[in-house]
């Protein structure tokens, strides 16, 4: 069983849709001098298969919020309950769909989850091609410093 | 006159950066249109000025879950225009890497997407809390598949081992062995799966369409062979540009392929490829199409999901055969020199047939680039379906229609997110 895991979700050719794969990387070695395991995915879906094996998992993905007007580079937090994740934090960006947020509700229903704590980066540009959004290339550095803490503070319990 | 719009901001289980936009007046439908902004137009560009073997890491990138349908058009065309020939290891691996995918892609939309909708619930998430070991059993089919990917493409977010001339490094027989008992395992539960399927209460749908898929005279089409239609047309990936055309459709950025000599449109896909290779079915897959309450031919769309469940099967029996017969490819890389000319090839991505075309200079650089993904190719029946299917259901409430038009579209399994990111629908009722 691997105490901690952190999944980075994204697309690296689809403007801020890769930041969550960029922070963990920028995040890896200090994650795995705290025993954490980094494991970086091209879909949401795989995040289902991400979650078994763990005792806790950090996942980052970039989101939009649902009903529009958060900022982009906001970072939300949210952690999994019993129906998943609370709809607020948006739709994060998956590939045919089906996304972190319906692989942790998934596995919420099958009472097969982990504790899961979800860091998501509020978009703007998910354009093929792009690069990251001046909004979200800012708020990088203090995403990759929560990605830590996270991880620290579920390493010790 | 009056005149109401309902605005749906994400249509859950399929996003893109697109929209459907309705009109309707009594009962009928004004317009009907089904956008999808950006075709994989950004990579194509993307390409140009690139060293053919850097296409292998650059397409896959383009789909999150069909990485491997996108590498293998290119890496084809690009070794039959270099005249570069493979072992027949090489083949098998590359088939069975390709059948990972399948089984991947299937189970995910058999289970998590299209059965929630044909059973009226809201998500594969209200499904797994009526039938948890349901959905447990189908998560661990679908790690097989995703464990054959990684197996033999590597542990990385593309595969990253399939190279123009083969494998930077082809899988060992150790590495496969631990796959087959869960591979028998995964095919053991198909026939319970496909009665589930056929128990499922799903919408009729019945239509003339074309069917088109490629077809192979010794094997189920997915690697190689030539192109068909259920009228009876038969072309070469190098005729695919002229016997099928993109053409812009107004007030959207969206390409919608035809026939170039009806103007008609065409579906490629699962239940095309069943209706042309029936004949080349595997055993189980034959039984489970048979269970599944599919016999050929059957135009209507909504017999896309038994197909599903046959290929899924018949991917399962493939990849047990490959591993059970696997000689690793000695050397794994073949002799590679590129040639400048034109490289065209097709093969049978989960949700249908994926065309690319190179221009290459003589020193191996890519001068153009163009790919035609099966949604692309599907668009054009995506909304002569929803134009068939609305009529009759447009008295129901703005959020059952949202609904049953989700249905519609994603029972085509569209790779919208290979092009875009959201989905809007936009209902006018004049």
């Amino acid at each position: 069983m691997t105490p901690v895991r952190v999944v980075g979700v994204g697309n690296p050719e689809a403007g801020d849709d890769a930041v969550g794969l960029l922070a963990v990387r920028s995040a890896r070695a200090e994650l795995e001098a705290l025993g954490a395991e980094v494991v970086e995915t091209g879909a949401g879906l795989h995040v289902v298969d991400l979650l078994a094996g763990a005792d806790a998992v950090v996942v980052v993905d970039a989101v939009r919020a649902p009903a529009g007007g958060r900022p982009p580079g906001t970072i939300v937090r949210a952690e999994a309950g019993p129906e998943g994740l609370p709809t607020e934090v948006g739709s994060s960006l998956s590939s045919h769909g089906f996304g972190v947020a319906e692989a942790v509700g998934l596995a919420a229903a099958l009472e097969d989850a982990p504790r899961v704590v979800f860091l998501g980066v509020e978009v703007a540009d998910v354009t093929a091609g792009h690069g990251l959004s001046r909004a979200v290339a800012g708020a990088l550095p203090e995403l990759v410093a929560r990605i830590v803490t996270e991880a620290r503070l579920l390493s010790a319990t | 006159m009056t005149h109401r719009q309902v605005e749906v901001p994400v249509i859950a289980r399929v996003e893109g950066e697109g929209a459907l936009h309705i009109t309707a007046k009594d009962g009928e439908i004004l317009d009907l249109r089904l956008e999808i902004y950006e075709p994989p137009r950004y990579f194509e560009a993307f390409l140009q000025g690139r060293h053919f073997s850097e296409v292998p890491d650059i397409v896959p990138r383009i789909c999150g879950i069909c990485p491997v349908a996108y590498q293998m058009s290119a890496i084809h065309g690009l070794e039959e225009l270099f005249g570069v020939e493979v072992s027949e290891g090489t083949r098998e691996l590359r088939r069975l890497l390709y059948c990972g995918e399948w089984i991947e892609s299937h189970i995910l939309h058999i289970f998590l997407l299209a059965a929630p909708d044909f059973l009226g619930m809201a998500s594969a998430i209200e499904m797994a809390k009526h039938h948890p070991d349901l959905v447990k059993k189908v998560l661990d089919i679908k790690r097989v598949g995703n464990d054959i990917m990684e197996v033999v493409g590597g542990r990385e977010i593309h595969p990253v081992s399939p190279r123009v001339g083969g494998f930077s490094r082809a899988a060992r027989r150790r590495e496969l062995d631990p796959l087959l008992p869960r591979l028998e395992w995964a095919l053991e539960q198909m026939p319970g799966i496909a009665d589930f399927v056929a128990s499922l209460p799903a919408p009729v749908l019945p239509r003339e369409a074309e069917l088109v898929s490629m077809v192979h005279p010794t094997e189920y089409p997915i690697n190689e062979g030539s192109m068909a239609s259920t009228a009876g047309r038969r072309w070469t990936f190098a005729e695919y540009e002229s016997v099928t055309q993109e053409v812009h459709v107004e007030h959207s950025n969206a390409l919608h392929s035809l026939m170039s000599d009806t103007q008609t449109p065409y579906h490629t896909g699962p239940l095309s490829r069943m209706n042309l290779n029936v004949d080349r079915l595997t055993p189980v897959a034959r039984d489970c199409m048979a269970r599944a309450g599919l016999s050929v031919p059957e135009g209507d769309p909504f017999f896309s999901m038994a197909a599903r469940v046959a290929e899924s099967a018949l991917a399962m029996e493939e990849a047990i055969r490959i591993i059970r017969d696997y000689v690793p490819p000695e050397p794994s890389m073949a002799e590679v020199v590129p040639r400048a000319g034109r490289a065209m090839w097709a093969t049978e991505a989960p949700r249908g047939t994926l065309y690319h075309r190179y221009d290459v200079a003589e020193d191996g650089t890519i001068l153009a680039a163009k790919i035609v993904p099966p949604t692309s190719q599907n668009l054009r029946h995506m909304e002569e379906d929803l134009r068939r299917f609305l009529p009759g259901v447009l008295d129901r409430p703005d959020e059952e229609l949202t609904r049953l038009c989700e249905m519609v579209v994603r029972n085509y399994d569209p790779c919208i997110s290979c092009a875009t990111h959201f989905l809007s629908l936009d209902i006018q009722r004049v």
